[in-house]
């Protein structure tokens, strides 16, 4: 697919279909894109758990729900329970100065071995895992480009996805998750069993509300052949219509299907 | 015996929010009728069972929802299952007729799935 046609297509899905098993070449492929995902330091930021939720016991699946992630979970055959390493300094120095050494660090922007020892990791890296308000501000940074591109690539897998809160104290100890790990999302994957364009794309506002040129207040002005060009493309699709009588005809028959409520 | 609970503030709201009012007599009568047995197994009036999901922070006075409240409604509604002798399917959608009166009085809960 392509790459302007797989961000257009991108839906949170709630509804999957529970006994499509998913491959795990896909998820695979969901993970390498994680993994190739821009970092700081050179660090994995990002951690990943993969469960599927067939091979979990009825205790330990059990243990995971609370009364407002019931139903995803029951519907989605893989969670993926994202985390944050805090521990993203050790090593650091080490990561950085093998970039160095292979030029993806050049001399050219000021980048030498000294400049590691002395300067980022004393006074930057350091100070900085230190504070732990910062630091939690880097992992999630850096953890979300990460969930962002296996969001994507799963889409391209013709996968469905769906990120969600979750009650992290309830399966630390199920998970076996470290100390240094924080809890950021659950990663729902299965193949949708509702219309896997959600019946359009969800509201957004124009780009004038959100990005500017120069200086804020100074919105950015839309030129109007990118937009369409990106209409043709796909990244830009029809939004979900106002008149919602089919979505909830939708809806509807999912909850029939799965004994939901209505 | 349903005739009683339909004048609750919290049935007229679920009522209107689901769109009860439009459904055959009977499929009605029958959603009523697991609601009214389900808080005479809990002892509770259908307003009761709403405002018990619903505490506030001692601090603030903040209303919030409790989990806790929420799993235990969600163990009565297994036990409540298993004591009217329902199975499979039926279990799932009758226990869900209860969680639907509460999530249309603003009380998110979720319970299991019929993926059969």
């Amino acid at each position: 697919m392509e790459f302007k046609q797989v961000v257009g297509n991108r839906r949170t899905i709630r509804f999957f279909d529970p006994n499509r098993p998913v491959e795990e070449e896909k998820i695979q492929v969901m993970l390498e894109a994680a993994n190739r995902a821009s970092r700081a330091v050179n660090a994995d930021f990002a951690k990943a758990i993969v469960c599927y939720r067939d091979e979990l016991s009825d205790e330990v699946r059990e243990q995971m729900k609370t009364p407002t992630a019931t139903v995803q979970i029951d519907l989605a055959p893989v969670t993926i329970f994202w985390y944050g390493d805090t521990s993203f300094v050790n090593g650091a120095q080490g990561r950085l100065k093998e970039l160095v050494d292979l030029g993806a660090l050049p001399v050219t922007h000021g980048w030498t071995h000294a400049f590691v020892d002395d300067l980022v990791y004393p006074q930057v890296l350091e100070p900085l895992s230190k504070d732990q308000l910062a630091t939690v501000w880097a992992v999630s940074v850096e953890t979300g480009l990460a969930i962002a591109q296996a969001m994507l690539a799963g889409i391209d897998e013709g996968l469905g996805v769906g990120l969600h809160a979750f009650n992290a104290a309830g399966v630390k100890d199920v998970l076996k998750v470290p100390d240094h790990w924080v809890p950021m999302w659950i990663l729902l994957v299965g193949y949708p069993a509702e219309d896997a364009k959600g019946g359009g794309q969800r509201p957004r506002r124009a780009l004038s509300d959100c990005f500017y040129r120069g200086q804020y207040g100074t919105s950015w002005t839309e030129i109007p052949e990118v937009t369409e060009r990106l209409k043709r493309e796909g990244m830009i699709q029809d939004p979900m219509p106002a008149d919602a009588t089919q979505r909830m005809a939708e809806i509807k028959q999912l909850a029939d299907r799965f004994g939901l409520p209505l | 015996m349903t005739a009683g609970i339909q004048s609750h503030a919290s049935v007229k709201q679920w009522t209107a929010g689901s769109g009860l009012q439009h459904d055959p007599a009977e499929v009605r009568e029958d959603k009523l009728r697991i609601l009214a047995a389900f808080c005479a197994k809990v002892d509770k009036e259908p307003d009761e069972l709403v405002a018990f999901c619903i505490l506030r922070k001692k601090a603030t006075g903040e209303r919030f929802l409790s989990v806790k409240r929420r799993e235990t409604i969600n163990d009565w509604l297994k036990e409540f299952a298993a004591e009217q002798g329902w199975a499979g399917k039926q279990a799932v959608v009758n226990a869900n007729v209860v969680r639907s009166f509460l999530i249309h009085n603003g009380v998110l809960i979720q319970g299991p799935v019929w993926r059969g």
